[in-house]
């Protein structure tokens, strides 16, 4: 039972406890639903209690929120921002833009399914989700932390030529750096 | 009674239309002139408008494709804080190889609105000056708010759905079934079947 690769040892368990309730989001807005941030970490629907607070840099933060529709032109910069994330690092969806395109379904200028280009561990939906339903998803993450399953960057590492093709198929200028894990 | 009301309105369409030729005016309701001009005329309306009548300000500038007429119309929103009347200030401008000119120097602001209608109308503006690309990034289709453009038929060519929700289908039958109205013509090509 000690040797097992699979099973939960105290260290793991240790680290997941600290890890999930300090989450750092990025404060970055993407999309529309950016505006439901603001409510949910003032004093009313208070944030801070569960260790969400923002922080300013990507090298610093560990949640990336994708808050709403993704156009093309803000694809690029998101993948740059994810990338110099580090780890361990998380991604939530907010709204039915990242789901399955939303309001947004017939636009020449967005992205559909968001888990093509970037690997997502939790979706909220709604358009744009209460405060309450946005705690609500980040203890939602916050369970998948503690199962261990929280694991959207070891997967992008290792279908890394899957995620790249997926790109390039719509950001046509690629002029981005090549990351080495 | 409304005569009274609507003077200063119909003064404006009579002096507009003795000054330029071919100038249909016409006084759309209080506080709103509306008058059609050819294309050439269009700077020294404007300045006509800015200098000698009082209507300094620049509200907006907007563009509608009519492909049935083969022509795109190109609308000027102009206002007079000192009358409180707006002036529309409307031209028509050929399809193919479409131009007219340039306003930059009678107000800045029209920098920035012209360069949105080029980009997605496809219009040059004779001595513009501005980037290319304004608000699209490496885009090689045809402007994109043109009316020939098909936005259903770009998005299944470059993007795919989830599978499994195709049951969420057509909302507005759905809507029919329930409340037995009839969807006009013109809406059914919206439909995501």
């Amino acid at each position: 039972m000690i040797n097992d690769k699979n099973s939960r040892k105290i260290a793991d368990i240790i680290q997941d406890f600290s890890r999930k309730h300090s989450l750092f989001m990025l404060a970055y807005g993407t999309g529309c639903g950016a505006i439901e941030i603001p409510p949910t970490t003032t004093s009313r629907y208070d944030a801070e209690r569960f260790g969400i607070r923002g922080m300013a840099t990507p090298r610093q933060a560990d949640v990336l929120l994708i808050t709403g529709y993704l156009a093309t032109k803000t694809l690029k910069r998101v993948i740059r921002a994810y990338e110099q994330m580090q780890d361990p690092k998380y991604v939530i969806g907010f709204g039915s833009c990242t789901i399955n395109g939303g309001m947004y379904w017939d636009s020449y200028n967005t992205v559909k399914i968001l888990s093509d280009y970037i690997p997502v561990d939790v979706y909220i939906n709604g358009c744009m989700p209460r405060p309450e339903a946005v705690i609500t998803g980040f203890i939602e993450l916050q369970n998948l932390i503690k199962e261990g399953k929280a694991n959207g960057a070891e997967q992008y590492k290792e279908n890394l030529e899957w995620y790249r093709e997926n790109q390039r198929k719509v950001i046509k200028n690629w002029k981005m750096p090549d990351y080495n894990w | 009674m409304t005569d009274k009301i609507l003077e200063k309105e119909q003064q404006l369409v009579q002096l507009l239309e003795q000054t330029f030729k071919n100038c249909t005016g016409k006084v759309v309701r209080e506080r709103r002139v509306s008058v059609s001009v050819e294309k050439e005329l269009i700077p020294s309306v404007l300045s006509y408008a800015k200098s000698q009548l009082g209507y300094i300000h620049l509200s907006h500038m907007s563009c509608v494709d009519w492909i049935e007429k083969n022509k795109f119309e190109i609308i000027y929103i102009l206002w007079s804080p000192a009358d409180k009347v707006q002036l529309f200030v409307k031209t028509m401008v050929n399809r193919e190889n479409a131009e007219i000119d340039n306003i930059d120097m009678i107000w800045k602001q029209a920098n920035t609105y012209e360069r949105e209608i080029r980009e997605m109308y496809g219009i040059q503006f004779n001595g513009l000056v501005g980037a290319q690309e304004f608000i699209l990034e490496d885009w090689e289709d045809m402007p994109p708010m043109r009316r020939d453009f098909d936005t259903i038929e770009f998005v299944d060519d470059n993007f795919t759905f989830r599978k499994g929700r195709e049951d969420a289908g057509n909302v507005r039958e759905e809507i029919i079934k329930r409340s037995g109205e009839e969807i006009p013509d013109f809406a059914k090509k919206y439909s995501r079947d």
